[in-house]
């Protein structure tokens, strides 16, 4: 058994904890599958409020920026409320059908202790994604006065954003074993048509 | 006390952590020289186990902790052994 106390040793024996408490809960998945589809939401959802601040001829980029950290700040808690409620749901369930089998409680055992840890990996990464990803594409428009214009800002926010989609398509790709080509196109081409409907709405 | 040398366990365990961890864990218990599982029922969720643990001085109290942390319960101690030669069950008429 392992004894050592010093701060390294601690922090290799936490991280060997939540290695084996995957393991047994498997939420790495999970967050995998929250960490693509809430970024893909942050972005999309930035590119629409940019688009509605473009087509409103919004010019203050001060305004700009608010309205989008505080659509950032609203999508992250409801990524990790959302995800929150209903994973401790889940695997309270999972728990609880677990003991019944074993007429054990398991709540002390390292069983228990891997569902909470599951609960706040999976609900960390379902609010933080949502609320990085679209800060990542928010950022150019505070560098509006360095940039000279605010136009020149939209447009690099959204190369940003398109970009930031194309990551994450490779990033599934990578994930499938499939082509990382195919599924930035794809998640690109997401990005294009959410600006092409926007687009469309009566001014 | 007696240098306990051989406990067999029969224990409900969850799927997860595997026995191929648990196994592990039990091996670096102080005192233990050697682990065995062996699984004789599988349902979806829980499996029953034969764990037979062997060493010198065994602490039943820190064996069977580390089952209870790892999930498991103990239904049984199936066998035991202590002192300071390891005597196997014995065939008699009876048998």
């Amino acid at each position: 058994m392992d004894n050592s106390n010093s701060p390294r040793d601690r922090l290799v024996g936490h991280i060997n904890s939540v290695r084996e408490y995957e393991r047994i809960t498997g939420f790495g998945k999970i967050a995998r599958r929250a960490l693509a589809n809430n970024s893909f939401d942050g972005v999309l959802t930035m590119i629409g409020v940019l688009m509605g601040n473009l087509l409103s001829e919004v010019t203050d980029a001060t305004k700009v920026i608010t309205i989008g950290i505080a659509t950032s700040l609203s999508i992250g808690v409801s990524g990790l409320w959302g995800a929150y409620l209903a994973e401790s749901a889940e695997r309270g369930r999972e728990l609880a059908e677990l003991e019944r089998a074993s007429l054990t409680d398991l709540g002390g055992t390292k069983i228990g202790r891997a569902s909470r840890t599951a609960v706040v990996v999976v609900s960390l990464v379902d609010g933080l994604s949502p609320f990085l990803s679209s800060i990542i594409v928010l950022a150019p428009l505070a560098a509006t006065p360095l940039l000279g214009s605010i136009q020149v800002a939209y447009v690099l926010s959204f190369v940003v954003a398109l970009i930031a989609l194309f990551g994450l398509g490779m990033f599934l790709g990578r994930v499938s074993g499939r082509s990382l080509l195919a599924y930035g196109v794809r998640t690109t081409v997401a990005g294009i048509v959410a600006m092409a409907l926007s687009l469309l709405i009566p001014n | 006390m007696g240098n306990l040398r051989r406990l067999v366990l029969d224990v409900l365990k969850p799927l997860e952590p595997s026995i191929v961890e648990l196994v592990q864990v039990l091996a670096a218990v102080q005192g233990v020289d050697g682990v065995n599982i062996s699984i004789y029922e599988i349902d979806r969720r829980v499996e029953n186990a034969k764990i037979t643990v062997e060493g010198h001085d065994l602490e039943y109290e820190i064996i069977a902790d580390v089952i209870e942390e790892n999930g498991g319960a103990i239904h049984s101690i199936d066998e035991v052994a202590a002192g300071k030669v390891l005597i196997d069950d014995v065939e008699t008429a009876q048998d």
